[in-house]
């Protein structure tokens, strides 16, 4: 009896520590390779940051955080796999770093949880999903590019969209924001495998537009700009959220048009950051960002460590973070602070709004905030 | 600006890449009697290490030296290492062999440069022409007028040079061709090297207007393809056909927009290519 007591204490002992020293896992889906390879690139490298810099630390609550990482392809049938493996393999919760139709597809997968925050701003999930947006929608970055263009008196506007589902919902949310406003739209689609737009571009210029957006995300984007040039157009260029990175800038290199602005997340550009809080996270991201990966941080490492804080927030409070009912009720339930605040709400999963976008203009190498469009 | 006008300079510089491409293929044909889907890998391979090279700080004309060479030595080597040694294969089994190789340097440009587009300086910098209500971009004007007046030169050395009418005689009886003392393997890898020039060349003047990603290839093999076939593998009517392919599908675009391009060029391509293919010879025998 006495020996039975004693083998007890010790097997609750060693489960206990087993606890102790298990790993918290994060699943993290990401199109690594394939078309939109560099979204998932540099968001994941931030949410790798993000890991080191937690365990380096001591992890959470003494456990170490664990990745595991899914590589979709930038593909639907994948991004479920993937989706699949990580709720299998017991991942408390998945950052789903990946575009409109792989994050589409795996939406129904986590009907009943786990949570899963995504990326994609053509996602509107529903307050009574499982489902969190870390982007404001692209609804809410059209109004703040309309927010922009009323400030500068603009009311002729000319718009150029990819053919893919991320275009379809950019015209539609369009359509919806800028006649309200009484801006003029004069709208034109480009295929996603077309090399040059320079017939679609002549086409919208007929309208004699104060400015061109292009919602074109992707480094297929690229046709674009270099159309532009092409056409020698002089018209401030507006590029798309998505491609306010180095690496697009790295392929326009050679073709910069003379006023290149993009719409980008507030804090790509501190200035324009007022909360110190928000501005400390920016200012210790970047600076550590930049001595572990040895190179510089752009808008979808900022995006990342969004996804990453929120990860963070939720295993540093919930007490269980492998009960989604838990972790949705801590989101729903406040603030989260990152490189900009992230508030959640139980009617609204979406963590950013429009006043949280800016309009950048690129300009001595780097994103400042944009001159008046004159 | 005037679409009309837009529409025909946009669809001539597309359209000279295509006259290209579709020299460059059916030199090939005429030579080793097979069609090489690995084609476009010349212009993606010419395009990507151009842009490579470029970005390493190396001289312009340097990284467009690369760029060729690189494309060069590619056909040489999938003809000399891949192709040659299987001559005895059926036509089928070679054009598999070069779809698989096509696959292959896909999967190789995408681990070498990753999934973005790159791309280098153009050759000919300076303000826009301006053509009644039309813009062209010195490049595209460098473009059309390069690549029209090297496409044409092909269908003139294969007709009015020694060397030339060798290749096509390797083509249409190896065996007689080498006891008239053709060196037939030397006339095979010729034609590929020619090709890969031709893809390259195509690529230098293109790219820099646009970019090049690892997929560009086999959509310009396909579009090279369409050309050659639907001229009836004449490097004459190729170059035609790959003008009027360019021309097509910006008419369409501008008149009918972009979501309406694959569609409406593709069907009348089938209907075309139902037609033409009366004409097309594959190893002797004709295909309905």
């Amino acid at each position: 009896m006495k020996y039975a007591a004693i083998i007890a204490l010790f097997g609750v002992l060693a489960a206990t520590s087993a606890e102790a020293a298990d790993p918290l896992l994060v699943g993290v889906i990401a199109p690594t390779s394939g078309p939109v390879a560099v979204v998932g690139v540099r968001q994941l490298s931030a949410i790798q940051w993000w890991q080191q810099d937690v365990n380096a630390k001591g992890g959470y609550h003494g456990r170490q955080v664990e990745l595991i990482t899914c590589d979709d392809q930038g593909n639907p049938e994948t991004a479920v796999t993937c989706a699949r493996d990580l709720i299998g393999r017991h991942a408390l919760f998945l950052l789903n770093t990946s575009v409109t139709g792989p994050v589409r597809a795996t939406v129904p997968l986590v009907k009943d949880g786990p949570v899963m925050i995504v990326a994609s701003p053509t996602i509107e999930p529903s307050p009574q999903s499982f489902v969190f947006q870390g982007l404001p929608t692209d609804l809410e970055i059209t109004r703040a590019l309309d927010d922009f263009l009323k400030a500068n008196k603009v009311d002729r506007l000319a718009m150029i969209a990819a053919t893919d589902a991320t275009g379809e919902q950019g015209v539609v949310d369009a359509q919806k924001v800028f006649p309200q406003a009484g801006v003029k739209l004069e709208l034109t689609r480009i295929d996603l495998r077309a090399n040059d737009a320079s017939i679609q571009l002549a086409g919208v210029m007929k309208s004699n537009p104060q400015a061109l957006y292009s919602s074109y995300s992707g480094g297929g984007a690229a046709a674009v700009v270099k159309s532009y040039v092409n056409l020698g157009l002089t018209v401030p260029l507006i590029i798309s959220n998505g491609n306010v990175t180095d690496a697009f800038i790295a392929v326009i290199k050679n073709d910069m048009p003379p006023r290149l602005l993009g719409l980008g997340l507030r804090s790509i550009v501190p200035a324009l950051v007022a909360d110190a809080q928000n501005r400390a996270r920016i200012d210790y991201f970047e600076k550590s960002y930049q001595a572990w990966k040895h190179e510089p941080v752009d808008q979808l490492n900022h995006l990342g460590l969004l996804l990453a804080d929120i990860a963070g927030a939720i295993l540093a409070n919930v007490g269980d973070p492998g009960n989604a009912v838990a972790d949705r009720s801590f989101l729903e339930s406040g603030p989260i602070v990152s490189v900009q605040t992230i508030h959640y709400g139980p009617d609204s999963h979406i963590a950013l709004k429009a006043e949280n976008m800016a309009v950048v203009e690129y300009k001595g190498g780097h994103w400042t905030k944009a001159d008046p469009l004159r | 600006m005037n679409p009309l006008t837009q529409a025909i300079i946009s669809g001539l510089m597309m359209g000279a890449v295509y006259a290209l491409l579709a020299t460059g293929l059916t030199i090939v044909y005429h030579t080793a009697q097979i069609m090489n889907i690995a084609h476009g890998e010349s212009y993606a391979v010419a395009g990507i290490l151009t842009a490579l090279v470029a970005a390493w700080g190396m001289p312009l004309w340097l990284a467009l030296a690369a760029g060729i060479l690189a494309a060069v030595l590619f056909a040489l080597l999938l003809e000399r290492v891949l192709l040659r040694p299987r001559r005895s294969w059926s036509i089928n089994s070679l054009i598999l062999v070069t779809l698989a190789v096509a696959f292959f340097i896909r999967g190789l440009l995408n681990l070498a440069v990753g999934a973005d587009p790159v791309s280098f300086p153009r050759l000919f910098v300076g303000p826009p022409l301006r053509l009644l209500g039309g813009v062209l971009p010195l490049q595209g004007a460098g473009l059309i007028a390069i690549g029209v007046l090297s496409a044409l030169a092909m269908p003139l050395f294969l007709a009015g040079t020694r060397l030339g009418r060798q290749l096509r005689a390797a083509a249409e009886n190896p065996d007689a061709a080498e006891l008239m003392g053709v060196n037939v393997d030397f006339a095979r890898a010729l034609a590929f090297a020619i090709a890969g020039a031709y893809g390259a060349l195509g690529a230098l003047l293109l790219v820099p207007m646009v970019s090049v990603d690892f997929q560009s290839g086999l959509a310009m093999t396909m579009r090279g393809f369409i050309a050659a076939a639907l001229g009836g593998m004449s490097p004459i009517l190729a170059i035609a056909c790959g003008l009027g392919l360019g021309l097509a599908e910006a008419f369409v675009t501008t008149y009918w927009g972009a979501l309406a391009k694959d569609p409406i060029v593709f069907l009348a391509l089938i209907g075309l290519a139902l037609w033409q293919s009366r004409h097309i010879r594959f190893g002797g025998s004709l295909r309905a």
